[in-house]
């Protein structure tokens, strides 16, 4: 693990050096993915746009003012990224009614019920989730990470856990 | 599976998430002492909470081989190009802009020769740094074209301005004259016909003196006879005289 702090990584990586670059990535490489993984909702689309923030951070890296910002501009291209993504897919999955199909098949473990309900909820209510219960369990990180309040988030949280609970138990209900 | 309490459902997801304060913990531990639906709601709910820590565990494992990909991936991209410029300040923008070019081209050409292993696609290197060598003379040009035009536009507006203050000069000295002209023609004309009606003005009064004077002497002859009337004759005389 590189010890340099993030500036002096970012102003190593200015210069072209990839191994400080490689620094940053294993430094929030994990954060970046949860932020895809919550807004996409599923690992292989997370995994790709996640690497594609990486890249893209590495090719604008130049653009950024203070190194010590590098994890929350990664993070923000990775959302947009996400995002735009998902709005790009959206009216292809409403013409084709893939929500409609997706409802009649969830998986059979648990954990693919799980994952198939995650991908039922609205992605700003996934992507709390998502950081909640997948790193650490820490409203005040999430709301750092989000840039939003610490009630905003507590106030997500419960409406994601009640929503995610409906469908899961909605489905146990289905015959 | 008992509902739970409509109104306790947010007070449950919070509990779980510790977000009450003491008083409210305690209200609602009274509460699930008495209440099985949102004693099974709760439970629910936590085991749904530990899925989900599962479940991130699970995806978490993979973490450290992405992170490989994402590095090897990198490899592949090429890192942000440096921003040193070379400084030639004894030369103009544009000549500078194109004797680096020129040199660009050179030292390109150059280099691909010496160090190729096996022959170069000058064709191909040429074309990639003509198309990078007109990228970066494009602003230039761009700016030096601009600064011309503008040079330009500026040199015809103030001859323009030059040659519209002559004309605009001469014009005025034009009117000018025309209006003192036709100002001395009137004044001219004004004086002769107030002239005019001034000498009529005074034959009329000469008119009716004398028309006065007839008619006085008439009574005068009429009423006290000839000796009179001659006297009369030569004080209107004398009077004539003196007027004239």
């Amino acid at each position: 693990m590189d010890e340099r702090s993030d500036n002096d990584l970012v102003q190593a990586s200015c210069q072209g050096d990839r191994t400080a670059y490689a620094g940053l990535v294993g430094r929030h490489y994990g954060e970046v993915f949860l932020v895809c993984l919550g807004v996409l909702g599923n690992v292989h689309d997370a995994e790709d746009v996640a690497q594609d923030a990486m890249i893209k951070g590495f090719e604008r890296i130049r653009q950024l003012r203070q190194g010590s910002q590098f994890g929350g501009w990664v993070i923000a291209i990775a959302r947009n990224l996400s995002v735009n993504l998902l709005r790009s897919r959206r009216p292809a999955q409403k013409t084709l009614g893939i929500e409609a199909v997706s409802h009649e098949h969830p998986g059979e473990s648990a954990h693919e019920d799980l994952q198939w309900a995650m991908a039922q909820l609205p992605w700003d209510l996934r992507l709390p989730l998502v950081m909640y219960y997948f790193d650490g369990q820490n409203v005040r990180a999430v709301a750092e990470k989000l840039d939003i309040s610490t009630s905003g988030v507590y106030q997500k949280l419960r409406t994601a856990v009640k929503e995610l609970h409906d469908i899961l138990t909605t489905q146990g209900d289905t015959p | 599976m008992n509902r739970p309490c409509p109104d306790r459902r947010d007070a449950i997801v919070d509990t779980m998430l510790g977000a009450l304060d003491a008083r409210q913990a305690e209200a609602l531990r009274e509460h699930l002492n008495e209440c099985s639906g949102c004693r099974e709601y709760l439970a629910s709910l936590q085991e749904q909470s530990e899925s989900l820590v599962d479940l991130g565990r699970e995806i978490g494992s993979g973490m450290a081989a992405r992170q490989d990909r994402v590095i090897e991936a990198l490899r592949e991209i090429a890192p942000a190009r440096s921003r040193t410029r070379l400084v030639l300040p004894f030369l103009g923008g544009l000549a500078r802009t194109a004797v680096a070019a020129v040199l660009l081209l050179a030292a390109g050409i150059g280099i691909g020769r010496w160090t190729a292993p096996r022959p170069v696609d000058v064709e191909q290197l040429r074309a990639d740094l003509e198309s990078s060598v007109v990228a970066s003379l494009a602003p230039a040009v761009q700016e030096r074209v601009l600064a011309q035009v503008d040079q330009r536009l500026l040199t015809a507006l103030s001859a323009n301005d030059a040659k519209l203050r002559a004309d605009l000069g001469w014009q005025v000295h034009e009117d000018l004259c025309l209006l003192a002209a036709q100002s001395r023609a009137d004044s001219e004309e004004l004086v002769r016909m107030k002239f005019g009606e001034l000498v009529d003005l005074i034959e009329a009064a000469r008119r009716t003196d004398r028309q006065q004077v007839a008619k006085a002497l008439d009574q005068i002859r009429t009423q006290t006879g000839r000796g009179l009337y001659t006297l009369a004759v030569r004080a209107n005389d004398s009077t004539t005289d003196m007027r004239n």
